[in-house]
């Protein structure tokens, strides 16, 4: 074995104490994606998060199809939080079509969008606790994900996968009785979120498994460029809703919750005090929302954007999620781009696992808030 | 707080739950209420009606065979197909009307927003499960069936938690 090899091409230096792991591409979390883990006895030398398995061309399908048509397919990524992943798109839609939303239409999408929020983050929860092997942290996040689904299928008439947000409001207004019967179960749910305080986050077994693992500084979660819960837990104080508020943001009163850890731990607590947080704009929202008017902006069919191009960003759950969108003056958009919290939240793992335990790297791993299919889109 | 505390706190908060109602839902047996008749659509001022995206509904009598939904399927899932109605059943001039394969459909309920004439709405079932491939695609005789739910439990929030009643 010397030399044969054609050009260009060396063999690879093993060294004997180095084993490489493959975890994935069979599901190691949720989607499909791998980790190239190089592990040293049981510590981590070195990993290579390989994603890029579920890559569907969302971007370049967005090509094909009129603003309206692209509402289903846009929102796949994450179906779980799929009224957050087609806020950007629709914002920005709104600005190349010139079209002002109506007061009330706004309401609900913050109302649903909230909603959304807090049913993408029970998901994940549910699965973090699995992946610490906490399996009461999946039975019950995963049941009470169900009060919030229920909202949302009164609300839009399907339980994941809504396609509620258009281009000019939202699709259908809110049925009646929903103000009463939504402000109830929000008010349950988040007497049952904080019962999660002592199975999970004041658990002494969780904290001996969770601190001090994955530590990420605050200039390298500014460096790495990561967003959302990552950031937040790394000491800044980053929240696109309080910085670059969007819709009426900037009449709700809420406060950004940021930890200094950084490690994983406080990723992990992250996601459950903004929870707590959505609970309180949505009860605010349903106070403030005009009672009755209009929800959606009567559009032509086949509308034409403007010769421009817009970018927008949300806070989606798992951080900045950002859509840019050039117009060419046709129905369809010439090019569209998503810059998503995954991806961006993904390049951190290499740092953080670096010198960890292999024990640690499912929570770790999970900690970061990546979703697998939004990363690829 | 010492280790031993959190994990009785722990414990305890787990044993609490025994007096708490079960809060799953027997499926076969009970089945979750919506409101409405299902996701319907207002032309007129172009704002839909809130209600489940389920198997759709046809009215022949205000099917003029336009093709919209079927246009508005087209970048979406494909699943609607214009066919031939039989001579007898003809209501409208092209005499075609809309067949929709379930197996493809993505339940987003965009053809309801693209009919301008009343004539396509979207009901409560959503047990559309068959044995073959042709068994989910329905005629525009099989959509014009209302179909029959029974669908009664609601959340319901007593002091010993949430459950379907």
């Amino acid at each position: 074995m010397t030399a044969e090899l054609p050009p260009g091409l060396a063999l690879q230096k093993v060294d004997e104490r180095i084993m490489t792991l493959n975890v994935g591409p069979q599901h190691p979390g949720s989607g499909h994606m791998r980790l190239i883990v190089q592990i040293d006895g049981d510590y981590i030398v070195a990993c290579d998060p390989d994603p890029g398995y579920v890559h569907r061309g969302e971007e370049k399908m967005a090509e094909y199809r009129n603003y309206i048509l692209n509402i289903p397919h846009l929102e796949r990524p994450v179906i779980h939080d799929s009224c957050n992943v087609l806020y950007p798109y629709v914002l920005g839609v709104e600005e190349l079509l010139g079209i002002e939303v109506p007061e009330r239409a706004k309401y609900v999408r913050v109302i649903a969008s909230e909603l959304n929020r807090c049913i993408y983050t029970m998901y994940w929860l549910a699965i973090y606790g699995i992946f610490l092997g906490h399996s009461t942290m999946f039975m019950w996040p995963a049941g009470d994900r169900e009060l919030l689904i229920d909202l949302m299928e009164k609300m839009t008439g399907a339980r994941v996968t809504h396609a509620y947000f258009v281009p000019g409001g939202v699709r259908n207004d809110l049925p009646p009785n929903f103000e009463d019967v939504c402000l109830r179960q929000v008010n349950y749910f988040e007497k049952r979120i904080k019962e999660y305080a002592d199975i999970f986050y004041d658990n002494p077994i969780l904290i001996s498994r969770t601190r001090d693992t994955g530590v990420l500084s605050r200039q390298d979660a500014i460096r790495l460029g990561t967003t959302g819960s990552v950031l937040r837990a790394s000491g800044v104080d980053f929240d696109l809703r309080k910085k670059e508020p969007y819709d009426v943001y900037d009449e709700l009163d809420f406060k950004t919750n940021v930890l200094k850890e950084g490690d994983s731990y406080a990723r992990s607590k992250i996601p459950w005090l903004d929870m707590l947080e959505s609970c309180q704009i949505i009860r605010q929202a349903l106070k403030k929302m005009p009672k009755s008017g209009s929800v959606r902006v009567k559009l032509k069919p086949n509308p034409k954007g403007k010769l421009d191009s817009v970018y927008k960003r949300v806070e989606s759950g798992r951080g900045s999620l950002g859509c840019y969108i050039v117009s060419d003056g046709k129905p369809e958009p010439y090019r569209l781009k998503m810059s998503v919290g995954s991806f961006r939240n993904l390049i951190a793992l290499p740092y953080l696992l670096k010198g960890e335990k292999l024990g640690n790297m499912p929570s770790v791993y999970w900690s970061l808030n990546y979703w697998p299919v939004e990363a690829d889109r | 707080m010492g280790t031993a505390t959190g994990i009785i706190r722990a414990l305890n908060s787990g044993i609490k739950h025994l007096a708490v109602k079960r809060f799953t839902l027997r499926y076969p047996e009970e089945k979750l209420k919506f409101v409405g008749d299902g996701y319907q659509f207002d032309p007129s001022t172009g704002v839909g009606i809130a209600g489940l995206k389920g198997r759709h509904m046809l009215f022949h009598d205000h099917c003029t065979g336009c093709q919209l939904c079927s246009i508005a399927c087209e970048g979406v899932a494909e699943a609607i197909a214009m066919v031939k109605v039989p001579e007898d059943q003809k209501q409208n001039k092209k005499s075609i009307m809309p067949q929709i394969d379930y197996g493809k459909c993505v339940f987003c309920g965009l053809c309801v927003d693209a009919c301008p004439f009343y004539a396509l709405y979207m009901t409560n079932d959503y047990e559309l499960s068959s044995f073959s491939k042709e068994g989910l695609i329905y005629t525009p005789a099989q959509l014009q069936v209302k179909p029959f739910v029974s669908q009664d439990s609601e959340i319901q929030i007593t002091d010993r938690g949430a459950s379907h009643g």
